[in-house]
């Protein structure tokens, strides 16, 4: 990974606040960064932390944009089914595995599009909810796990699942990691995804085993197989207290999952499965002998489960995961290399708190609390979600559900709910900026504010009183809102690509009035600092 | 080599047969060495292409050793090649391993032509000496050209990927010189800031908004801008994107309407899937003699734990079609085209119960170009046989995959000295005799 070296700041730097929010939230509203200056970061937390902790709904007027936005969906006809082109609400929110299960049945005659629509429901809700969702902070961690524990729902079998994939990851999102890893473990999404709704005894799928040691929990780092191969020999391993992992702990916990599945008709001897996608756990598959995972030793024939409850045990226990997973969040909260200080601190907390229900609020706290939450900005890009949600927050752009803007984010390098392997999103920073997603980065805050998507888009002039009418006015107006400072954007660069002065009326492409007020808000979107966090 | 480890940490055995050369001299390669000295060619106009198999391509389902005892007991009959039935695999004329008959997946009908032709060579049993079976790490190390992570902090020469430090080596600069066809940038190009991210040319690759957007946009990203904040690649991500979209867009052929046209592969055939898409971008580019010289292209799905038959057979058919269309395509151009593929292991010779293959070690690669002494296997094939696998599972590595590499670098790359390429790598002497003299 290529790191950030800390250079002086080019333009004005924002204030603390303005930074926090576009760190813990989706961008400050008007407003939100005075208010929380006002309240204090810890007031603050403590609101987030109650919204988090009363439940998953997001708020009424959230809920309403929810229930209320449509999308399109539009296909040929095909082999069994007719042609079809009709705005369609968002109706596999939320849903239960087996409300969406036929839709990947191989014997149902079904376009692809309605068979992946649960990604792109989702997708365009995830919209919705950065932009409305007063729980920002319990979005922005329902995030980071979808990343954490990524699976790829643009696959048709996976499709159905990720409803209930998404609902579960919310609802644990700052909760206990434990449960968290249980839900994933256990949830159909991730059973499909990794295959381990396949494992039987005799040759175990170990898809899902090494990606929970490798992605999920212990982390590269503590893959030893480099150095070691022979559980005995890795440091630690006769105290009963591995440093790492090594290919025979990924054989071994492989076979302790094995039965862990889906009902999906398999025929079990004389006995059919219901097939409705929903977990699982077929005795008959499971392989019972004794086994030994990070020199654990597990007795042959245990109860239902319990091989595989043990590994879970072990690896959300274990000190490697802690520091791993606390790494990441501090890197994907506050961008650039993690200071090794905050990560001590995090990780101290996050093993303290094993126990605890809200262990990964405490940890989350204590990042939100440091003197680094704050520090470094522009230390990583924003991704095309925050940056969509962030323009949208600062100016008011209505936001909807919307098929295209969902593809424009995927050019931009976030492939929400598909990307195509299991390790989530990269984090360096080459590939958020490459050509590519920067040419999409500029469509994307030209299309919101000109309304490509969503009209009618961003109504400027309106918002904008008085600097409406005069150039360099106007530009500081979106400097402020967008950058938290009227100076902050480089107003040369504007004015000057656009041959105007600074006393007389915004006018872009030969236009006045709305048309240029609008552009000289996307202008500022697309300029340097607004790419930042 | 199969690793007989009674106690003995790998770690030192690595060390051991590094230094004893074992990993890079490679017994059989010896005899088929390129011998005329000084082979560079001028390095002016070629093109390197990079093909990267993500995931892990089960490389004992697209040739294997289809009369091979072990191999047959292993492996359910449609996760390997078969030696007749309608479904047999395509017998390869190869000499690689005494009475061992080699089969091709019989979807790779179009790159057999070409392997037929003698464009196209095969080195079997390539891979990483590194034992690491995680997908993220051998891909890593493979995009670096390492064989294993360096200890403490910034190991001089390790950072960023081979392919970046190669076109250092080169003096290349400039726009389009190299290109991803990825929605990023690799790892393979990292370290090298002019890198380009193309994946698709078919929509065009403009900027939004019309002249004015242009203008102001070519001021916010002036070149050589200062960093914002703390961050100093977004003002240079900025200006390769506006440079590329200025040269690129206007030199795309386009209709009465404005949209680009559809590109036509001469000689037929047609680029398949997101392989095709990212083939034919390639092609585009290899066409407007912009001064590409390295394309980086990623092809996924081989991660196939699961229901692989079915996968495969369709992974291939694409590969297979694409590659032929492109090398088809771009029969102007062979003097200067090297493809080299690559994937960050193979998998377990032993299927498992899912109807699928779980990571292993061994892998292939192929290279195709003009000069290519093809329509052969190379390399040295290690056996199926208990004590000849890695880790007692998986098919061994006998030939360092940056032996392929250097002799591709030494021979079309016009690269003298690869020791800045790939850091701490002796190639052997064993050149793999890849090219005609």
């Amino acid at each position: 990974m290529v790191v950030p070296t800390p250079v002086a700041a080019a333009g004005a730097a924002p204030s603390q606040e303005w930074i926090f929010l576009n760190r813990f939230a989706y961008g400050p509203r008007p407003g939100d960064a005075q208010a929380l200056k006002q309240q204090g970061i810890p007031h603050w937390l403590d609101e987030q932390l109650r919204l988090a902790a009363a439940g998953t709904s997001p708020g009424p007027e959230c809920q309403q944009k929810l229930d209320s936005a449509v999308m399109r969906i539009k296909y040929d006809a095909g082999e069994g089914w007719a042609a079809l082109d009709e705005m369609r609400p968002l109706r596999t929110l939320d849903q239960p595995v087996d409300a969406l299960w036929s839709l990947n049945q191989p014997d149902r005659k079904l376009p692809y599009q309605e068979r992946v629509r649960p990604r792109l429901d989702l997708a365009a809700a995830t919209v919705i909810r950065a932009v409305y969702d007063p729980a920002q902070l319990r979005q922005v961690m329902t995030m980071f796990w979808h990343d954490h524990f990524s699976v790829n729902a643009a696959d048709s079998y996976t499709a159905p699942a990720l409803p209930a994939y998404d609902a579960a990851l919310r609802a644990h999102a700052l909760g206990n990691f434990r449960d968290l890893l249980e839900a994933v473990a256990t949830s159909p999404a991730m059973l499909i995804y990794l295959n381990n709704r396949s494992s039987r005894g005799g040759a175990a799928n170990e898809n899902y085993a090494r990606e929970l040691f490798e992605l999920h929990t212990l982390g590269r780092d503590a893959y030893l197989n480099t150095q070691y191969d022979r559980w005995r020999d890795v440091p630690g391993a006769l105290k009963g207290a591995p440093e790492g992992y090594i290919d025979q702990d990924v054989y071994e916990a492989s076979r302790a999952f094995t039965g862990w599945s889906i009902q999906s008709g398999q025929d079990l001897g004389g006995y059919k499965a219901p097939n409705d996608g929903r977990f699982t756990y077929i005795e008959s598959w499971h392989d019972n002998y004794q086994k030994r995972v990070l020199a654990a030793e597990f007795d042959s024939y245990q109860p239902p489960q319990n091989d595989g409850h043990k590994v879970l045990d072990l690896v959300a226990n274990h000190p490697a995961t802690a520091q791993f997973i606390c790494t990441k969040m501090v890197r994907s909260l506050l961008g650039g290399e993690p200071s090794p200080e905050l990560v001590r601190a995090a990780a101290a907390t996050w093993l303290d708190s094993r126990q605890r229900p809200d262990q990964i609020a405490r940890v989350v706290r204590l990042i939100a609390l440091s003197p680094q939450a704050t520090a470094n900005w522009g230390a990583r890009p924003k991704r095309p979600l925050e940056l969509v949600a962030s323009f949208a927050r600062a100016t008011g752009i209505p936001v909807t559900a919307s098929e295209p803007l969902v593809g424009t984010m995927d050019s931009a390098g976030q492939k929400l709910y598909a990307w195509p392997s299991p390790d989530g999103h990269p984090v360096a920073d080459d590939y958020w900026l490459g050509a590519q997603n920067m040419r999409a980065r500029w469509n994307l805050a030209l299309g919101l504010a000109e309304g490509w998507w969503m009209p009618p888009g961003l109504s400027a002039t309106a918002q904008m009183g008085p600097a409406a009418a005069h150039s360099g006015q106007a530009v500081a107006f979106w400097s402020d809102r967008l950058l938290g400072s009227p100076t902050a954007v480089d107003t040369a660069a504007l004015l000057g690509g656009l041959s105007l002065t600074a006393d007389a009326p915004p006018m872009v492409d030969n236009k006045t009035g709305e048309f240029a007020n609008r552009r000289l808000a996307a202008y500022v979107a697309m300029s340097p600092a607004f790419q930042l966090r | 080599m199969a690793f007989n480890t009674g106690g003995v940490r790998r770690r030192d055995i690595l060390k051991t047969l590094a230094a004893a050369g074992a990993l890079t001299t490679m017994p059989g390669l010896g005899q088929l060495a390129f011998a005329a000295p000084g082979g560079a060619q001028e390095a002016n106009g070629k093109i390197l292409v990079v093909l990267f198999f993500r995931g892990g391509m089960d490389v004992l389902n697209f040739i294997g050793p289809a009369n091979d005892a072990v191999y047959i007991d292993a492996r359910p009959a449609d996760l390997r090649l078969l030696d007749s039935g309608d479904k047999a695999g395509i017998a390869l004329d190869s000499g690689l391993a005494q009475g061992v008959d080699f089969r091709l997946h019989p979807e790779a009908a179009a790159l057999h032509e070409i392997y037929r032709q003698g464009d196209l060579a095969i080195v079997h049993a390539t891979g990483l000496s590194n034992a690491t079976r995680s997908h993220f790490e051998a891909q890593e190390l493979m995009e670096r050209g390492l064989a294993e992570e360096p200890k403490g902090n910034g190991v001089l020469g390790t950072e960023g990927g081979w392919v970046a430090r190669l076109l250092r080596q080169m003096g290349s600069n400039g726009e389009l010189v190299a290109v991803s066809t990825a929605g990023g940038v690799p790892k393979l190009l990292q370290g090298y800031p002019e890198a380009l991210s193309i994946p698709d040319l078919r929509g065009g690759f403009g900027l939004p908004g019309g002249p004015s957007t242009q203008a102001v946009l070519e001021r916010l990203y002036p070149a050589g801008g200062q960093p914002a904040g703390f961050n100093p690649n977004v003002a240079r991500g900025g200006r390769v994107a506006l440079d590329a979209a200025l040269r690129l867009n206007g030199a795309l052929p386009k209709g009465p309407d404005g949209k680009v046209l559809a590109y036509q592969p001469e000689h037929g055939g047609a680029f398949e899937g997101d392989v095709g898409r990212s083939l034919e971008t390639v092609a585009r580019l290899i066409r407007m003699d912009a001064g590409l010289k390295v394309a980086c292209v990623d092809m996924g799905g081989w991660d196939t734990h699961e229901g692989q038959a079915g996968r495969f057979k369709s992974l291939v058919h694409q590969l297979s079609g694409s590659l032929a269309t492109f090398w088809n395509d771009l029969s102007a151009y062979h003097d200067r085209i090297t493809l080299v593929t690559v994937s960050e292991f193979g998998r377990r010779l032993r299927a498992n119960r899912s109807g699928g293959t779980d990571h292993g070690h061994g892998s292939l690669m192929m290279v195709l170009g003009g000069g290519v002494a093809g329509g052969r296997l190379l390399g040295r094939w290690p056996g199926l046989q208990p004590q000849d696998l890695d880790e007692r599972v998986d098919l061994a590595v006998t030939t360092d995959y940056r032996e392929v590499l250097t002799s591709v670098l030494k021979h079309r790359m016009g690269v003298g000295q690869v020791d800045g390429v790939f850091p701490g790598f002796h190639p052997g002497s064993g050149d793999p005799a890849l090219f005609r003299a």
